[in-house]
């Protein structure tokens, strides 16, 4: 766009593009700059996470004690709302905390692509999550699952008002879930963007405003990119409850 | 030893960072902002499935306008439900 000679516009930031053109049985499986994005955020964690826990020292160094304050905020996560039976889904919430919050602070680094304001990501997640729980319903409650969807102690002619909205409510959850985390990340970016032009547009040195403007909007921005991973952490926490408690 | 220099010069400063450290103050208050956007996404959401169930109904048992509508408003009333749920999570905290 820009060799065109083109106007910036702030949502340029969020196209994608395909670095290699691959398709298969119908599908367009591309390698992209969301895709390649993914990857640094994967790479990151990982060796991040490897390299600073492997001296495994008693005494932790300032990077192993990040490693395990991360570790521990999730553990205590889940303990908090699922307790005792949460344990076995650390690895879970772990890694979709952690590929959320790399994710979007990746997305921080100037000219590095943020797959997490792109809502088919968020929504993929957010469907994992939301199958994931529901299959943990009925495994665990096998078809008495379904009384979640019953409130005890109302009038008979109730229900039938109160079991649909009960259930649109549960299949709200992935898109109030996917919603909330993509257009946090996507208003913010964009908002970094149109400050940004502005410094650009502005005469002689008043471009210094919106300048130190943007320095404070990017502090913000890293508390809603940690923010986001942690309330997208938490409600995950909370549904795994519901499978577990169904009221 | 120095080691043991070391540890008592640690053991100092973690003690006047402790004393200088304000107990456990509440610096992140949810914002206005944010907790409008955290309603709002409730309520679309809940409508969102709503209206969908309406025009899939609609559209598979042909009752044009009554599924949607029907469902349309369910999808509000879930939406309200949301919205409650929301808030007694916030003030059990």
């Amino acid at each position: 766009m820009a060799a065109k000679g083109e106007k910036h516009s702030p949502l340029e930031q969020f196209e994608i593009i395909p670095f290699t053109r691959t398709e298969i049985g119908g599908y367009d499986i591309s390698f992209t700059n969301s895709s390649l994005s993914m990857i640094i955020t994967v790479a990151v964690i990982t060796l991040f996470l490897t390299l600073t826990v492997n001296p495994r020292s008693l005494v932790p160094t300032r990077m192993q004690l990040i490693s395990e304050l991360m570790y521990n905020f999730v553990a205590q996560l889940l303990n908090d709302t699922v307790g005792d039976n949460g344990k076995k889904y650390f690895p879970f919430v772990f890694s979709l905390f952690m590929f959320v919050l790399i994710g979007n602070m990746v997305g921080m680094v100037p000219y590095q692509f943020t797959f997490t304001s792109h809502i088919i990501v968020t929504f993929a997640l957010a469907s994992i999550v939301f199958i994931g729980v529901t299959i943990l319903g009925f495994v665990n409650h096998g078809i008495k699952f379904f009384t979640f969807f019953y409130i005890p102690g109302v009038p008979f002619y109730m229900h039938p008002l109160l079991i649909p909205i009960e259930v649109i409510s549960y299949l709200s959850r992935p898109i109030s879930l996917s919603v909330r985390l993509f257009a946090n990340m996507l208003a913010g970016h964009t908002l970094l963007k149109v400050f940004a032009g502005f410094v650009v547009a502005m005469p002689f040195f008043t471009g210094a405003l919106p300048l130190v403007f943007i320095v404070a909007l990017t502090g913000l921005e890293i508390l809603i990119a940690f923010l986001q991973a942690y309330v997208f952490a938490i409600l995950t926490c909370l549904y795994i409850n519901d499978a577990y408690h169904l009221h | 030893m120095v080691d043991e220099e070391k540890l008592q010069k640690l053991k100092e400063r973690i003690q006047t960072a402790k004393a200088t450290d304000t107990p456990h103050q509440k610096t992140k208050k949810d914002s206005g902002a944010g907790f409008g956007f955290k309603i709002s996404t409730e309520i679309i959401a809940a409508l969102v499935v709503g209206v969908g169930i309406g025009l899939i109904v609609d559209k598979y048992l042909g009752t044009k306008p009554f599924g949607l509508i029907i469902f349309f408003i369910f999808g509000a009333l879930a939406g309200f439900l949301n919205v409650y749920r929301v808030m007694r999570r916030i003030e059990k905290q």
